[in-house]
């Protein structure tokens, strides 16, 4: 052995196997808040037509189930920050370079608006009010379910950030996957027609856009879904996907086939995000991605760096999938 | 696209300070000098009073550190580049890196609190009484430097010693660099001797090159200027470094066109068949 430990040969991709940015230092909270908060924001979006046609069989779940979504996510969002007390500190300064900052706004006017909804209807109290509070919750909820995809995407985590033009529509895929699956879940067969309809748009979307997210990130970032710890996830959420529309075309009548597929449906979507997540921090953390990524862009553009002030590519990759 | 990037960015300098603003100051890394004594590191820690990182052996070179993090503000690396066990068979490259004090900086751009701010300095600093630990500049900065700093619950990097500039010291590692590889000033100036200095090298050195002096690069040039010996990435440097805002009005329009499809699909669902 007579290459020693620091030499170019022992590190193909840069400094003893350190990339050269950094993964998300967060806890599971963070992917749990981007499915929460997608989820409870096309939930108030499923509810609003459903209360419009008077079938509270459905609208009523669907908002119990957007606030547990919001309460869930308010947790999960205040309870990550290394300073929980300061999360009002986001509230000091409107910022549009920081999707975080956006996102808190989105968040607060979001969340106030489902569990004053949920409360108004269960207490029947205040109805007017919370009838008004089930149209901002309905009007904020697709905010709700893709500004976390802008989150994620202005990163310098490699997969998030070349994969910025399809993530958001991944994520409203999934969130309407889980709360037409929510909605299959806890409202009688006959009154569930739109939340099946919907759980299964979503799911052959989700599909078809993880499909095209890997055609964007391109071949190399393309493998961060298939590492150990992505590759799991990213299976089950297919299967889910493909079992739980299945089961969803055969529960018009059956409430049996709803809750299978429900279940199949609601856990698929959690999937998805998590799969998405994983490759994302497996894509910062390992140095192979981020170096060959910039090196082949680099050389592509005979030694020169990219430019600030450059066009970005259209997020219309060679040969992908239409979506 | 650009009032995106212009409204943190190095731009939005003089507006804020007015008379106060001072010259962009910065550091020239010259990595051809360094002895890799670590002094810089040591000096660092010491002056911003930063906690240690655990005394472990990495087996990589003399580098015990590993990375820039929340409390390590300086990170000298080591790169032994030897084909055999003889003498004069190879070289060692040694590198005190640093955060980058970026034109464009993404840590700036996407922090929720407005806690990492440009100085008057044109420097990019971390106000640690407004910081709430969200850890979004972690991911946000194009080059790793940030890290948590656990005690406090809040992240951390390199002021280029606030503190010490506003009293018209020099920063402590520029101070006790034995050797001048780390050279404190004003960055136009500084990017002008780098330029010197790699012409003065050039045949000398294998692979000597500029990193950070190009204004026109994916973060506008940096306020830490080096000279290095190999490719960026050897030194564990992203070699074509973006901020990450530069894309976000097309993230944007991308949630646009997602939240749109939801509408849709629920319009769709909803409407009798
Ligand atoms: S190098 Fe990173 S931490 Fe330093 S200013 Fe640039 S983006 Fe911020
Ligand atoms: S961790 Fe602190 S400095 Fe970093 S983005 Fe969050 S609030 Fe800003």
């Amino acid at each position: 052995m007579s290459t020693s430990a620091g030499s170019i040969e022992a590190d193909r991709y840069g400094y003893y196997g350190r990339s050269p940015v950094k993964p998300p230092d967060w806890s599971d909270k963070i992917p749990t808040y981007i499915f929460t908060g997608g989820f409870a924001g096309a939930s108030s979006l499923l509810a609003f037509p459903a209360r419009l046609r008077g079938n509270d069989a459905l609208a009523r779940p669907l908002l119990y189930g957007a606030a547990a979504g919001a309460m869930v996510s308010t947790y999960c969002l205040i309870m990550d920050l290394g300073r929980p007390e300061r999360f009002m500190n986001m509230l000091r300064v409107f910022k549009p370079t920081s999707p975080m900052n956006m996102g808190v706004y989105i968040f607060s006017v979001y969340s106030s608006a489902a569990m004053l909804a949920a409360a108004a209807d269960a207490t029947g109290v205040a109805r007017p009010v919370g009838r008004a509070c089930e149209g901002v919750a309905a009007l904020v909820g697709p905010a709700m379910a893709t500004y976390t995809g802008v989150l994620i995407a202005d990163t310098a985590v490699p997969t998030w950030n070349e994969g910025r033009v399809t993530i958001p529509s991944l994520f409203a895929a999934t969130s309407a996957a889980a709360a037409g699956a929510w909605g299959m879940l806890f409202a009688p067969p006959q009154r569930a027609d739109a939340a099946r309809r919907f759980a299964v748009f979503g799911a052959v979307g989700a599909l078809i856009a993880s499909k095209r997210l890997h055609a964007e990130v391109g071949p190399i970032l393309k493998e961060s879904f298939k590492a150990k710890e992505a590759v799991k996830l990213g299976r089950s959420a297919t299967v889910l996907a493909f079992s739980g529309t299945a089961c969803a075309l055969l529960a018009k009548k059956s409430r049996f086939f709803g809750v299978v597929a429900g279940a199949l449906l609601f856990t698929g979507a959690l999937a998805e995000k998590f799969s998405v997540y994983r490759a994302g921090y497996i894509s910062a953390k390992d140095p192979k991605y981020a170096v060959t990524l910039q090196r082949q862009r680099i050389d592509a553009r005979g030694g020169e760096p990219t430019r600030l002030r450059e066009p970005s590519h259209d997020g219309r990759p060679a040969g992908s999938v239409s979506a | 696209m650009s009032t995106f990037i212009d409204l943190t960015g190095a731009a939005a300098q003089s507006a804020t300070y007015g008379a106060d603003e001072q010259q962009r100051m910065g550091f020239f890394t010259d990595t051809t000098l360094c002895i890799g004594c670590k002094a810089c590191e040591v000096a660092c820690k010491e002056w911003n009073e930063l906690p240690e990182d655990g005394y472990e052996f990495t087996g990589w070179s003399y580098d015990n550190t590993r990375e820039l993090n929340g409390n390590t503000w300086r990170h000298v690396t080591f790169v032994e580049q030897f084909s055999g066990r003889s003498a004069g068979t190879g070289r060692w490259l040694m590198e005190s890196d640093v955060c980058k004090h970026c034109t464009h900086a993404g840590c700036l751009d996407v922090c929720p609190t407005g806690a990492i701010m440009r100085s008057e300095f044109g420097t990019v600093v971390i106000q640690q009484d407004v910081c709430n630990g969200c850890g979004y500049c972690i991911v946000g900065c194009p080059f790793g430097v940030i890290g948590l700093k656990e005690a406090e619950g809040t992240t951390g990097k390199c002021t280029l010693c606030y503190d010490r500039l506003k009293a018209g010291e020099e920063p402590a590692c520029a101070k006790a660099c034995p050797t001048d590889s780390i050279q404190f000033g004003a960055v136009d100036e500084l990017r002008e001797r780098a330029e010197k200095r790699l012409e003065a090298v050039q045949g000398r050195f294998d692979g000597a090159q500029l990193y950070g002096t190009d204004t026109g690069d994916g973060v506008g040039g940096t306020g830490s200027m080096f000279l290095l010996l190999d490719k960026p990435e050897v030194y564990g440097l992203p070699p074509d470094p973006i901020v990450p805002t530069k894309d976000l009005p097309q993230m944007w329009r991308a949630a646009g066109v997602g939240a749109a499809l939801l509408v849709a699909a629920c319009v769709a669902a909803a409407v009798r068949a």
